[in-house]
């Protein structure tokens, strides 16, 4: 889908989307709208009892006077409520009421209305990012989808006076780019992205002035590793281990905040084998590497100032005759040794040598992580939230504020002594699982062992990284949580400011 | 076990002192006297608690000479006597062969201002007072304490000043309440019990406490494993129940008022069926979809009642609500929610001090679509996505006036320990008394 920015007018064909105020209030366009054809949208509005409340939908179709297929009225809610999200919104609502429609070409009524606190520019910018967003569909293995159920919409013009509006959208375009890829990678079968194929596709990144590294199982081994390899070694599939480097700020040298990812690319849980039912879902257990690799596409799409290293460890998790099995005490890349109980535990293995090994690697002034880690967070916090544990109160905040921004909510939870000697082991320094009680938080616990003293985060997604239902931004499937959060959050507090 | 507070020991049978610094706590047994060196430690609370697990054994009296202010000796008191607490007994008819051995009889403690401490203690004994209650109270089997002995529980507050009444829930409208216990052959109660030592007229503190005497699950009847620890299920109403002891025998210049919300639920001939509606005492009718999630029907009622009936100034119920937050939580702290910010904050505060910690969750309106019923205003259970403990917490919420500020503590994973813990041993904590009682106190 093409998105260009042109000057209010009525479009001579396809879609056009309009805001409404709450309480049937029309903003310009749709004013202009209704008195060309004689009073229509406010008749369509009784009839179909909409008042324009906030992602309140109505398709007028074919209205008298003018030359339009369908007009799309978005309720808007209060316009003082009318923030970046809702604008957001008020794109992905409307152009999914549009994009199977069999019009082509779309628009979107962006104009200033009275109480708008957000500026108009923003506004645009922000309607145009939604409605990108929500254009998104992974469909490439559809070989017999009927013509009049795939997306239609080729061209959506954001109608807009506000100078800035382009500009406005150029970064949050980016990051859509960054969120596209997330979700392709994430939604990609585990027989097409698997540790090396993810690897490549990390590769590519280079284009857009990523330097990436891909370390393997040679390389892993010799620094000692031992608790990511053990993960990887049921599978014919070659562990990896990929940096990738986006050094945006004014000093190069200046320390990065490092990005750490669970990729396991296909979780079968191992020996300790999961159940049959759901266990395809498992495809998007390196949702946490996907949303790293979409994050620094997304900052380097944009250009930010700032110095960002992602990490992630991608393996395949299999049981075969030489997986790992329960029992087994494997050495991490910082010594600590760890027993082995649950091989479906197997997140905060892969994730504790790469934590480690950005620490030491590139001293970096902050580390956060990201993981569909556990079971138990969706239980704490269903696919509300993600899960949030953090060593460090102003980074958690931070964090937090970020989440709210774009709406990736987060919720913290505790972390404690109490609960970091659930893990206590009789043969090694720990197990890798702390027992049924507070799941999520012994899983925290476990990773804060590889830390030390750098100020960290970890961010639990298993319950928010796949949506089961669409939402106004994102449809239903992998929703690339996690690349907006951090995006915003390095926009905010990691670049240099101008 | 007699705390004595005095200027200088007499001589005694066993001395308790500080190790060096960066020493470790340890029994010498065969010094003369008796000597325990304890840790060295900040705070005199936890230096108490840690010395009781060492008591076992040892001879009286014990003279403990740490050095301590009057303050500080009486808070030590105060851990020792919250941690060397001995479970309930009463049903033991031959000495437990496991039983630790006798702690020393007497303790004296030495302190620069015994006077000082003993005031000091005398406010800490009356907390002591209510926690050991509620702890009693929630090893009681259920056929020893179900709905009317509970409820007798309750009215012996009178003694301590405290008014108590004990309502009929169907007499007052307390749909819910009375479902709940329709399936037992003991029928349920509310229990009030109003302190008024504060300004006449003053809103009052107002607890709601779950208190299940026993939890079968009704219909929805339970896994036949662990069954017995739903003994417990009224953990939340003794924690209410405790904390009004507490505060009435120190007369703290406060109002409170504890509701308890009393049944017993039971798979009986006449049980409340999966299905069934009934008409909550606020107004709207509810769906009971799962009769396993009953703590959220009586509290339903009980908020509703007591926001009615007690203008309070704030409202907090406890319960043992739901085994989700157990999963969450862990056992470390209780879930929290608020419909106030202020009101979480000030109770995770005082819960960190008192070491009943909280964390808070949240009151998710995504749980609303799927607390829907197709033929009542709500059911009382989501089976949808939402995590039970916040479809539980916002099942509440709709029984609680949004202009009251209103807290709701899940204490399903703190109120029993399955091992020692800091302040009590094995068993019940008597979890929510001291955070009420230092809440009261404000």
């Amino acid at each position: 889908m093409k998105i260009s920015f042109a000057k209010p007018h009525l479009p001579a064909e396809g879609a056009l989307i309009v805001g409404v105020l709450e309480g049937k209030t029309l903003t310009p366009t749709a004013r202009t709208l209704n008195e060309l054809t004689g009073g229509g949208l406010e008749r369509a509005m009784t009839a179909g009892r909409f008042l324009g409340k906030k992602d309140q939908t109505l398709v007028v179709l074919a209205p008298a006077g003018a030359p339009l297929a369908r007009v799309v009225l978005v309720g808007l809610g209060k316009a003082e409520s009318v923030d970046a999200q809702a604008a957001q919104s008020f794109g992905g609502t409307g152009l999914a009421a549009v994009l199977t429609s069999g019009d082509a070409a779309c628009a979107i009524a962006c104009d200033d209305f009275d109480g708008l606190k957000l500026p108009a520019a923003e506004f645009a910018a922000n309607a145009a990012f939604g409605a990108r967003l929500r254009s998104y569909r992974f469909d490439k293995y559809f070989t017999k989808e009927k013509k009049e159920d795939k997306p239609s919409v080729r061209k959506l013009a954001v109608l807009t006076d506000a100078g800035g509006a382009k500009a406005a959208f150029a970064p949050l375009d980016a990051v859509a780019d960054g969120v596209f890829l997330t979700r392709t990678v994430v939604s990609e079968p585990a027989n097409v992205i698997h540790p090396e194929s993810l690897a490549d596709e990390c590769r590519k990144l280079t284009a857009l002035g990523i330097e990436v590294e891909v370390l393997g199982e040679k390389q892993m081994k010799k620094l000692g590793m031992g608790a990511l390899l053990g993960v990887g070694q049921g599978s014919d599939r070659e562990s990896q281990l990929v940096v990738m480097r986006w050094t945006g700020a004014g000093n190069p040298d200046a320390a990065p905040l490092a990005l750490v990812g669970k990729g396991v690319c296909f979780d079968s849980g191992g020996i300790s084998i999961k159940p049959a039912a759901g266990m395809e879902d498992m495809k998007w257990d390196m949702g946490g590497a996907g949303a790293v690799i979409g994050t620094l596409a997304a900052l380097a799409g944009r250009k930010a100032k700032a110095n960002v290293v992602g990490i992630v460890g991608l393996v395949e998790n299999m049981p075969s005759g030489t997986a790992q099995r329960p029992g087994d005490v494997v050495r991490s890349m910082s010594g600590q040794t760890i027993e082995v109980i649950n091989t479906d535990a197997e997140g905060r293995l892969v994730l504790c040598d790469a934590l480690w090994y950005a620490k030491e690697r590139f001293k970096p002034s902050a580390m956060i992580d990201l993981a569909t880690l556990t079971g138990a967070i969706v239980i704490a916090l269903g696919t509300e939230y993600a899960g949030l544990f953090a060593s460090n109160d102003r980074l958690a905040e931070r964090i937090a504020a970020a989440g709210k921004a774009v709406d990736e909510p987060v919720w913290r939870l505790p972390l404690g002594e109490a609960y970091d000697k659930q893990l206590k082991s009789d043969i090694a320094d720990m197990k890798n699982v702390g027992g049924r009680e507070g799941g999520s938080i012994t899983a925290a616990q476990f990773l804060k062992r590889f830390v030390a003293d750098v100020p960290w985060a970890h961010i639990d997604i298993a319950g928010t990284a796949w949506s089961k239902k669409d939402t106004a931004t994102i449809p239903k499937g992998a929703s690339a949580f996690g690349v907006r959060l951090l995006d915003r959050l390095i926009a905010e507090h990691y670049e240099d400011k101008a | 076990m007699k705390i004595r507070f005095a200027v200088r020991a007499a001589p005694a049978a066993a001395r308790a002192e500080a190790a060096a610094p960066g020493g470790k706590s340890e029994i010498l047994a065969a010094a003369r006297p008796y000597l325990i060196r304890l840790a060295p430690g900040t705070d005199p609370r936890r230096s108490g608690a840690a010395l009781a697990v060492l008591l076992p054994g040892c001879p009286s009296p014990l003279a403990v000479e740490l050095g301590l202010d009057g303050a500080a000796a009486a808070d030590f008191a105060y851990g020792l006597r919250l941690r060397a607490f001995r479970p309930l007994a009463k049903y033991r008819t031959r000495p437990d062969d496991d039983a630790p051995a006798p702690a020393p009889g007497e303790v004296v403690i030495v302190t620069a201002d015994p006077a000082a401490a003993e005031a000091a203690f005398r406010r800490h004994d009356a907390v002591l007072r209510g926690v050991f209650l509620a702890r009693d109270l929630v090893a009681e089997p259920g056929n020893h304490l179900g709905p009317a002995e509970l409820a007798d529980r309750v009215r012996l507050l009178a003694e301590l000043g405290v008014a108590v009444d004990i309502l009929d829930p169907a007499a007052h409208g307390l749909g819910l309440l009375a479902a709940v216990g329709q399936g037992s052959a003991r029928p349920p109660r509310l229990a009030v019990a109003r302190w008024n030592g504060g300004p006449a007229g003053a809103r009052p503190l107002v607890l709601v406490g779950k208190g299940l005497t026993f939890d079968a699950g009704g219909l929805s009847i339970k896994p036949a494993e662990h069954m017995e620890e739903m003994k417990g299920d009224m953990a939340g109403a003794a924690a209410v129940l405790g904390a009004l002891t507490a505060i009435a025998a120190r007369r703290a210049a406060v109002n409170v008022a504890g509701v308890l919300a009393i049944a017993e639920n039971m798979p009986g001939a006449g049980a409340l069926r999966p299905g069934d509606v009934i008409r909550s005492h606020k107004g709207p009718t509810v769906e009971v979809v799962d009769t396993d999630a009953e703590g959220r029907l009586v509290l339903a009622d009980a908020l509703s009642w007591a926001a009615a009936n007690l203008s309070p100034a704030a409202l907090i119920d406890i319960a043992t609500l739901t085994g989700a937050v157990v999963r969450v939580l862990g056992r470390h702290h209780a879930g929290l929610y608020s419909n106030r910010d202020g009101l979480a904050r000030r109770l995770t505060d005082i819960g960190r001090r008192q070491a009943e910690p909280l964390w808070r969750l949240p009151l998710s309106a995504a749980c609303d679509a799927h607390l829907r019923s197709d033929v009542a205003d709500w059911k009382n259970c989501g089976w949808g996505p939402v995590p039970d403990h916040d479809n539980a917490a916002r099942f509440l919420q709709k029984f609680v006036p949004a202009g009251i500020a209103w807290a709701h503590l899940d204490i399903a994973g703190t109120a029993d320990s399955p091992g020692d813990g800091d302040f009590c041993p094995k068993g019940a904590t008597g979890f929510g008394v001291r955070l009420f009682d230092a809440l009261a106190a404000g």
